[in-house]
């Protein structure tokens, strides 16, 4: 990939932008705003690069400044489900849905969450897994003192899939203002609209955050396939069927004895 | 070499499904199964969401069977009568079946009904055969025959009313058993992903008396066309048919079954059956494990709506 050099040619362009006064102000960019799913997808990574810009009006601060980057799917609605004995078998019992929860998420940041500042500035900008807010049903069945569980439950499922994760640490500062975080998509990747909210941060105050839309979409034969699976299922069916009978008889000739 | 699938919306190793294929295809093919009980599982447990691993295996179904009953429509071994009996009877079943898996699936209990429903039917029909290929191994050591069935025997089957001729297969019974057997199968078929042969063949010659050597063929033959009515069903109520995977279970089933069929020619009939008996109860013992030991893991997660729905 062109990535290094897409990079410096960015990153040239950013540092030639004329810079206005006092507050810091935050530039970033991605190193493409499409990821596009094609047969041979195994993933994907996305550099995400910006800038602090500050003058000489801007207001000196002691002490480093911190970054959170955070990668969020499109939302779904998510049913985690909890399996109890019934007549000595294990089925499913109990269930809590998780309404506009992240598809994925991934937050790519300087210092652990916890370090960079309080529970609800975290809560408030959804900076760390634990700090996420996950919605539920008023008319939610589940115990109140057993909504943890559920909630522990969803975040630990959904870790192991490898849609969320945490990065503490990897944000790199290049230069004192110039930083670099680069944040992989698995090949599970749901399809959609992602948005990157890049937190601009000190000693647990908000200075500035900028949001970018990333696109990851099916492309060629996998997105016709998915649309008249979905559009003219009929069709889809029939074709499906053709193709067995057509993939059948094709072996019966190709291994037909004399 | 990775694939993307664009239905299951996962990337699998292309090899490994074509194996998975091949190997059920071999086993297929020794057999004169579908394999579908073994595919099935074998897909959940590699990671292919369940609706779709159970969707996806009845088009491969269609490809395995649809080489089979070619081959036996050449020979003219195929009893076209009782075969479309079965098959609208089989049509009905599937619907229905479609339609549950619909609710179930929406219930979160589809897995349960799978799993139960697998060690129901494979360790009854696993442990019947057992039994009875054991007793046909020893009729033949100790050289004793089996009691031949007198011409003309009949049992309660062909007690029941609404009787109808079926001339190749030289039958003239009820068509009640004949539908309940066709729709029965059929359902289970939809819900279970798997093609039935292996309870179509024996319901067959055990409970309709019909001539073995018709039964293979005309088995295949209702198979091909309920599977291929469960396709369109699945394709139109779940949508979760990839034919991505598909296509890759299809060529490595075919050739796979080829390869089974030429050294199923070598074995014996009984030892086949006493193979098979075997394989189908460890694949229901497996299902019954995972029902009754203490999971690791209490909890699951599925999307209900949203990006990726």
């Amino acid at each position: 990939m062109s990535g290094r050099w897409f990079f410096l040619v960015a990153s040239l362009a950013l540092a030639l932008r004329p810079v206005p006064a006092t507050a810091e102000e935050l530039v970033t960019s991605l190193s493409s705003s499409e990821v596009l799913i094609e047969s041979n997808f195994t993933g994907a990574q996305i550099v995400i690069f910006g800038q602090v810009d500050r003058d000489k009006q801007t207001v000196s601060r002691p002490g480093p400044y911190d970054l959170a980057v955070v990668l969020r799917g499109p939302d779904q609605i998510v049913t985690t489900r909890r399996k109890d004995r019934l007549l000595g078998l294990w089925v499913n019992r109990e269930a809590e849905t998780f309404y506009e929860v992240p598809s994925f998420y991934v937050m790519s940041s300087t210092r652990p969450p916890t370090e960079m500042g309080h529970r609800n500035m975290l809560e408030k900008y959804g900076i760390g897994i634990n700090y996420l807010n996950l919605p539920i049903s008023p008319q939610s069945e589940v115990q109140v003192s057993e909504r943890d569980d559920f909630r522990d439950a969803f975040l630990r499922l959904r870790r192991k899939q490898g849609v969320y994760s945490e990065q503490a640490g990897k944000v790199d500062f290049l230069t004192e203002s110039l930083f670099r975080t680069t944040i992989s998509l698995p090949a599970t990747t749901p399809v959609g609209v992602y948005s990157v909210d890049t937190f601009l941060l000190h000693e647990g105050a908000m200075l500035a955050s900028q949001t970018k839309a990333l696109t990851v979409a099916k492309t060629g034969f996998e997105q016709a396939a998915f649309d008249l699976a979905h559009q003219r299922p009929a069709l889809y069916g029939i074709l499906a069927v053709i193709t067995a009978v057509f993939t059948g008889w094709l072996a019966g000739v190709i291994f037909r004895k004399d | 070499m990775q694939i993307y699938l664009p239905i299951a919306e996962i990337s699998v190793n292309m090899f490994v499904i074509f194996g998975m294929g091949g190997a059920v295809g071999f086993l297929s093919g020794l057999f004169g199964i579908g394999g579908g009980f073994l595919l099935t599982p074998l897909l959940i447990f590699s990671g292919i969401p369940p609706a779709v691993a159970v969707a996806t295996v009845t088009t491969q179904i269609v490809a395995s069977s649809s080489s089979g009953v070619l081959a036996y429509w050449r020979r003219g071994a195929i009893d076209t009568k009782m075969a479309t009996v079965l098959l609208i009877a089989g049509i009905v079943g599937s619907a229905i079946g479609a339609w549950l898996f619909k609710i179930l699936q929406s219930l979160g209990q589809l897995d349960v009904v799978i799993s139960l429903s697998y060690v129901t039917f494979l360790g009854a029909i696993g442990s019947l055969m057992l039994v009875e290929s054991i007793g046909a191994i020893r009729r033949r050591r100790t050289g004793t025959g089996r009691v031949a069935r007198l011409p003309g025997q009949h049992n309660w089957i062909h007690g029941l009313p609404f009787k109808m001729r079926f001339r190749q297969s030289k039958l003239y019974v009820s068509v009640i058993p004949i539908l309940a057997l066709g729709s029965g199968i059929g359902f289970l078929g939809t819900v279970l992903g798997i093609g039935g042969g292996f309870m179509m063949v024996p319901a067959l010659i055990y409970l309709l008396r019909m001539p073995t050597s018709i039964v293979v063929g005309t088995s295949l033959m209702q198979i091909l066309f309920t599977m291929a009515a469960a396709t369109i069903l699945h394709a139109m109520t779940t949508q979760t048919i990839d034919i991505v995977l598909a296509l890759l279970l299809m060529v490595g089933g075919v050739i796979g079954a080829q390869f089974g069929a030429r050294m199923g020619q070598k074995l014996r009939g009984d030892q086949l059956r006493l193979l098979l008996a075997l394989l189908v109860l460890s694949v229901g013992v497996r299902f019954a494990v995972d029902l009754l030991v203490t999971p690791d893991e209490f909890f699951s997660i599925a999307v209900k709506g949203g990006a990726g729905t």
